[in-house]
């Protein structure tokens, strides 16, 4: 496509949009695309047949008055191949002058004012059209930069183009700002977020549609992208702000001598403490994809503020923080809360959670925030959704804690003589096993639901192959290193494995 | 002809209708039939030339002046032509030889006939008009330099007036008059010699209204009187079609004209589709196609039933009615500068030039336009120009 100039002559049609037309009534319904060269102010029905082609004839009061007249001009302009015709507003226009008008395609405005102040407006205009489209686009763009809302930024854009619908559409079709009548229009223009991704179109429908209008339309369009842009990006950041203010907060309250100023400002927040506390710690599930904390962060307090409103979720560590605060609360009262509703918080991150122990004040919070953080741990390993109780896990939190990707590269080299092995996969979950049960192949064989002898013959390989599962010095080490390489197996990606952490 | 007999009266009053541009009205069966039984009574009245009558033979102009409403609802005693002229000879002192006609149009076609039965009198054959115009000095004879006064009007409450004055007073005083006399007065006024008559007159009008209203009377249908009235009077068409639009007050009025101005809009059902715009105070005035000019004042517009070829009046139309515009030129006397000064558009209001005898859409808007004038200003320009003698 080639780089288009604008012409340097206006029609009538861009004098409608954005020209002193703009605030006239066009009373018939022609094609406007004639080129308007000249301006003559009539008042004397004489001039008119002496006016060049494509002029636009402004009537003054004497020259207008009484339906012939204007008809008189309309002939007359016709004859002479004007531009428009405009009358003032106290003239007499019948259906029939109208009807004269659409037949002879000459088209006719009325308009309030004094007929010469208008006519000079118009003469400015028409002499300088390059100079007309750049004084609307800079008007624009300061109108615009006033704005702070999507409402508000479309909306000055409706006012500055009176012959034009401008509305903003999200990619679902919705209206989200501007006027409907605008959809399905000439002119559409993409509109990205700030991180660059499609978001929304500007689309214009122009009431006289002309190349010139349609190009002029797209640049004042094109000007408002980036203000709508940061004004939609707006409340994302005002949550993530809000996010670190009170991640700060916390902290302060948490350390080991709160002053008076910061209980007073996390009691101003609502947040309430003096009861028995029940810490809920959030995390990513393991395997998630990665992303930054802070966009993390607007999101999953726009998803839990829309499940959990009146709870605060505070970021902490590499998580979210909540509490429920009550004087006879109990963790199962907390758990089913959470079970129940947890699945429903809408965000672009899988969560799970995990659940400390009641305690009461600032000291039980942190301790109970300790407890969650540990069943938290066990939780991000059992997918999304899951809620864990530091009660219920118990000791098992310990391993949680273990550092996992060492231990499994370690494990993995500790055991390659059985991963190596064709059934690998079967011994180590049976070696697991036996030593889940201590040693008692029995109740491995119940645990697996295989025969004891099944149990036997794994173990002699097992013992073939060099583990020495027996020595008291190696035990641990070896059920540690199974754990870790069947909960590194559960995680995966299924492969048809079955089973979890012990 | 040389004579008016009762036979000829329905075509004179036909024809009298139709030179009346639109203003005509038709309930004037009341004189109609006073006057037949007049001239039934009387025998037919001389119809003559100005110069079969010795040249000094004095004679005056009859008409109504006001409103032909009142006429019908006030009718004439049938006196009045008499006490109207004696009036005018006692204080001219001398004897009037004969009567003519202030317009030959409307009912006061006929009223010179009465008057000239009823005096026994010849009727000139000639007006001061040949159509209608609202105003008592818009006549051939103001435009000869004639004077108007002195003049005698009788009225319907038998007042008699005999009013000496300015011819631009003697307007106001009569309409003041007429208002307070029941809404009509019959007058003789202008009064002069049959010579006079031949230079000022518009000679012929009696005559041409009764050929015109034959030709109304015995057309077979509407193109046959179309092609009578081409033949007769140079008569157009401007067009056919049904009236769309009504409108009163559509103009800034003036003070100075009676009634209010009005609107009219034709749309012709022919292809191509036109619209015609027709401006109308009493008389239609004005006619547009397509907004161009295709007729003024003074050409005589007139509305036609298609049907059957009568005449339609600008107050007995209403939407929807069908009509035939048709535009008859006036006579040569108006087409003059002094004559369009006196009766052409921008006298009544529209700032624009005639489109002269040829008819045609000819462009209009003179380059020297020059502003309205009131009857003084005429009246001056008459009084450099013209013989100004005064009676």
């Amino acid at each position: 496509m080639s780089a288009s100039r604008l012409p340097e002559v206006l029609t009538v049609a861009e004098l409608v949009h954005h020209g002193p037309l703009a605030k006239a009534r066009m009373l018939a319904d022609v094609i406007l695309d004639a080129q308007v060269r000249y301006v003559v102010l009539v008042s004397d029905l004489d001039q008119t047949l002496s006016c060049l082609p494509n002029t636009a004839i402004v009537l003054h009061t004497p020259a207008a008055q009484g339906g012939w007249a204007l008809e008189s001009a309309l002939r007359a302009a016709w004859e002479r191949t004007a531009a428009c015709v405009i009358a003032p507003a106290d003239s007499t226009v019948s259906r029939s002058t109208i009807a004269l008008a659409e037949r002879l395609n000459v088209p006719l405005f009325v308009v309030e004012g004094d007929p010469a102040q208008h006519a000079l407006e118009l003469a400015a205009a028409v002499a300088s059209p390059g100079a007309a489209r750049a004084r609307l686009a800079a008007r624009c763009a300061s109108a615009i930069s006033e704005q702070a809302s999507l409402r508000g930024i479309v909306g000055v854009i409706n006012t500055e183009l009176p012959g034009t619908s401008v509305a903003l559409v999200g990619e679902d079709g919705q209206v989200l700002a501007g006027k409907a009548a605008a959809v399905g229009g000439q002119v559409r223009v993409p509109v990205l977020t700030l991180d660059g991704k499609p978001w929304a179109h500007l689309v214009a429908r122009l009431s006289a549609p002309s190349p010139s209008g349609t190009e002029t339309v797209t640049t004042i369009l094109r000007l408002a992208r980036a203000p709508l842009a940061a004004s939609a990006a707006k409340p994302k950041l005002a949550l993530a702000r809000r996010g670190a203010q009170e991640r700060l907060l916390l902290e302060a309250l948490l350390s080991g001598r709160p002053d008076a100023d910061t209980e007073q400002a996390a009691r101003v927040l609502g947040w309430r403490f003096d009861e028995r506390n029940v810490a809920v710690v959030l995390r990513p599930v393991v395997g998630a994809p990665l992303i930054d904390p802070d966009i993390a962060t607007a999101g999953v307090l726009a998803g839990w503020g829309e499940v959990f409103a009146d709870r605060p979720l505070v970021p902490h560590g590499d998580g979210w923080v909540s509490w429920w605060s009550g004087p006879e609360l109990t963790a199962n009262q907390v758990m089913s809360r959470l079970r129940r509703r947890l699945p429903r918080i809408r965000c672009a991150v899988p969560l799970s959670a995990g659940l400390g122990e009641p305690a009461e004040g600032v000291h039980g919070l942190r301790r109970s925030m300790h407890e969650a953080a540990l069943a938290c741990a066990v939780a991000i390993r059992s997918g999304a959704g899951a809620v864990e109780s530091f009660d219920a896990l118990g000791p098992r939190v310990v391993l949680a804690s273990l550092r996992n990707d060492e231990l499994i590269t370690a494990a993995q080299t500790a055991l390659a003589v059985l991963l190596d092995s064709a059934d690998g996969d079967v011994l180590i979950r049976t070696l697991c096993a036996v030593l889940d049960c201590g040693g008692s192949t029995t109740q491995a064989a119940a645990r697996l639901g295989v025969h004891r002898n099944t149990i036997s013959g794994r173990l002699d390989r097992i013992r073939a192959r060099g583990i020495a599962f027996d020595d008291p010095d190696r035990r641990l080490a070896l059920h540690v290193a199974c754990f870790v390489l069947l909960g590194e197996r559960a995680a995966a990606p299924p492969d048809g494995s079955s089973g979890g952490a012990a | 002809m040389n004579v008016v007999t009762a036979e000829d009266l329905p075509a004179l009053a036909a024809g009298a209708h139709l030179l009346a541009s639109g203003a005509g009205r038709t309930d004037i069966d009341g004189v109609l039939h006073w006057l037949s039984a007049l001239l039934c009574e009387r025998g037919p009245v001389p119809l003559v030339q100005p110069d079969e009558l010795p040249s000094d033979t004095a004679c005056a102009a009859i008409g109504l002046v006001g409103s032909v409403t009142a006429l019908a609802e006030l009718p004439m005693v049938g006196d009045e032509p008499l006490q109207v002229v004696r009036a005018l000879e006692a204080r001219l002192d001398t004897a009037l030889g004969a009567v003519a006609a202030l317009d030959a149009a409307t009912v006061n076609a006929l009223t010179p006939v009465a008057a000239a039965a009823s005096l026994g009198l010849p009727l000139v054959d000639c007006d001061g008009m040949g159509r209608v115009f609202p105003l008592i000095h818009q006549t051939s004879f103001a435009l000869a330099g004639r004077s108007l006064t002195p003049l005698a009007a009788v009225g319907a409450t038998a007042d008699t007036l005999v009013l000496d004055a300015t011819p631009e007073r003697a307007e106001r005083l009569l309409r003041a008059a007429v208002n307070v006399s029941g809404g009509w007065m019959l007058t003789a006024i202008y009064p002069t010699t049959a010579a006079r008559l031949l230079s000022a007159g518009i000679v012929g009008s009696i005559s041409r209204a009764i050929a015109v209203g034959r030709a109304l009377l015995d057309a077979a249908d509407i193109d046959d009187l179309t092609m009578r009235l081409k033949a007769l009077v140079d008569s157009r068409v401007l067009g056919t079609g049904r009236i769309v639009e009504l409108e009163h007050r559509t103009r800034p009025a003036d003070i100075g004209h009676p009634a209010y101005p009005s609107s009219i809009v034709v749309r012709s059902r022919a292809e191509p589709v036109r619209s015609i715009r027709l401006e109308a105070q009493n008389e239609l005035l004005l006619a547009l196609i397509d907004g161009a000019v295709a007729a003024a004042v003074p050409d005589i517009i007139c509305l036609l039933d298609p049907q059957d070829g009568h005449v339609l009046d600008v107050e007995s139309v209403t939407l929807g009615t069908e009509v035939q515009v048709v535009v008859v030129p006036a006579a040569d006397v108006w087409y003059t500068p002094q004559g369009l000064d006196l009766v052409g558009p921008r006298s009544f209001g529209f700032p624009l030039d005639g489109t002269g005898r040829q008819g045609g859409l000819k462009p209009m808007f003179r380059r020297d336009s020059r502003p309205r004038h009131d009857l003084t200003d005429a009246v001056a320009d008459l009084d450099q120009g013209g013989k100004a003698e005064v009676e």
